[in-house]
């Protein structure tokens, strides 16, 4: 009874003009914007860019180098840039980009990897104290790590990683794979280039870059190459061959049977996938 | 006029700093303060909307008290400012691209925000503001206060992002010191007695 009196006593004469307002306010600036906008298209503007930006993956990551998808939408109808520039949108939408554009594309699915699996396993040349940050750190007798293209870990990739893919842990950087967009700012912000794109496609990565001889590597890492060989002599189809005192893996011929991994000594090559 | 001026001038940038001193626009002021290059885009973004909010709502303000409906001052302030915010973003993207490039991204998240809202109310409650070419005064002087502090915070952020800090410290709880510690340092400037 109380709530029904409650009801009686609101004011309604008002609640109806301030409902009236507003809706009018509303509908009155609904107009102004629609007009606005309709006057104020940009015209002139090539179909085809809308329908590449539709297809792109939308990350707004800024690996391409242009400020956002709808720039290198612009870009890639105009023929400044090409489809692969951006990792993060998925192959059926490059397909369809590519006929868009009328071209022709066969692409793989890439991702990026840390070539690296030094961290606490690798010795330390000095203390570093001072900015945390790889270039920096990099610009002092490169680096405080002993092996001159170990991973830093001082989180440069981590931090330009626009979708919070790389982690440090154990004072190396790991790339999640499910998260990684493939964009390619980790590749070009890491001062010491150990960040490699991989089809995404291969079972086996080699987690070292350093390009000194087996003893050099024992010296200042448990978990560096050292050219050793097995992986080379023991891989059935012939996929890794021994190049600057590391194993190249040919991702067309590896099947991911993993005798290597079980056979590297220095645990260098890992499976992933 | 003059001692109008310096006093709106003085109280926009420090005195009654939008953000370190009255609180208000707290998002932007710690979400875009990461670079220095984001922070003068959201500063300049603001300042615009400031002006453009003044220059509208005041003299609307005036019509509703004739009208009798100042009631409805805060929804149809918002209403307002959201719109012109809205067709200045589209008239900006077709008549000038590089501003739009400097500024225009930046619009949107600040049409409804408390900072720009707050000089449109403010404005009609501050003994300073006596017309419109003060209310406009006052808009100007304000977004340039926020650009202030929010440049000010955004390049500690820079150098202390490559400090090597604790870990629980590093990132937002930093930043939320800092910004306590600016608002501390900006408390000094309200013993500044206007007027005399």
């Amino acid at each position: 009874m109380e709530s029904l009196m409650l009801l009686i006593q609101i004011n309604w004469r008002i609640v109806i003009i301030s409902i009236g307002i507003t809706a009018g306010v509303a509908l009155l600036m609904g107009v102004i914007i629609m007009v606005i906008a309709n006057v104020f298209t940009i015209k002139g503007q090539d179909p085809r860019i809308d329908d590449v930006k539709e297809n792109l993956a939308g990350a707004n990551c800024g690996g391409c180098g242009y400020a956002g998808c709808s720039d290198f939408a612009k870009a890639l109808v105009e023929g400044k840039a090409e489809i692969n520039d951006c990792g993060a949108t998925n192959k059926d939408n490059k397909i369809k980009i590519a006929s868009i554009l009328g071209k022709q594309f066969s692409g793989e699915e890439m991702i990026s990897v840390v070539a690296c699996n030094g961290g606490i396993n690798c010795a330390d040349k000095f203390e570093y104290k001072g900015y945390c940050d790889c270039a920096y750190a990099n610009m002092h007798s490169s680096g405080p790590k002993a092996c001159n293209s170990g991973c830093i870990g001082l989180g440069n990739c981590a931090s330009v990683c626009p979708v919070e893919a790389i982690k440090i842990i154990d004072e190396v950087a790991v790339v999640d794979r499910d998260r990684c967009i493939a964009c390619g700012l980790c590749i070009k912000t890491c001062p010491k280039s150990i960040i490699k794109s991989i089809p995404k496609s291969a079972q086996v990565i080699v987690a070292c870059c350093n390009e000194c001889k087996g003893k050099e590597v024992m010296d200042i890492c448990k978990v560096g190459c050292i050219a050793c060989g097995l992986c080379a002599r023991v891989c059935p189809h012939a996929a890794i061959h021994l190049e600057n005192n590391l194993p190249i893996i040919d991702y067309g011929k590896c099947t991911g049977c993993g005798l290597c991994v079980d056979k590297c000594p220095k645990n260098v090559i890992h499976k992933v996938g | 006029m003059d001692s109008a001026f310096v006093a709106l001038l003085l109280t926009g940038l420090f005195v009654g700093n939008y953000v370190v001193a009255r609180f208000l626009g707290m998002c932007p002021f710690l979400g875009l303060s990461k670079k220095v290059d984001s922070a003068v885009g959201m500063g300049i973004a603001v300042t615009f909307v400031m002006v453009v909010a003044s220059l509208l709502t005041y003299p609307l303000y005036q019509l509703m008290v004739k009208l009798g409906i100042e009631y409805l001052r805060t929804i149809v302030f918002i209403f307002v400012i959201a719109s012109i915010v809205q067709v200045l973003e589209t008239v900006i993207k077709k008549i000038s691209p590089s501003l739009y490039s400097a500024m225009g991204v930046y619009l949107p998240l600040i049409t409804t925000n408390c900072a720009v809202l707050g000089v449109a109310t403010l404005n009609l409650e501050s003994e300073l503001v006596t017309g419109l070419a003060t209310a406009l005064l006052n808009g100007l002087f304000s977004g340039l206060g926020f650009t202030l502090a929010i440049v000010i915070l955004a390049g500690m952020r820079e150098k202390l992002d490559k400090q090597p800090l604790n870990k629980h410290l590093k990132g937002f709880p930093i930043s939320m010191i800092l910004a306590g510690f600016m608002a501390m340092a900006f408390v000094v400037f309200t013993y500044i007695k206007l007027g005399e």
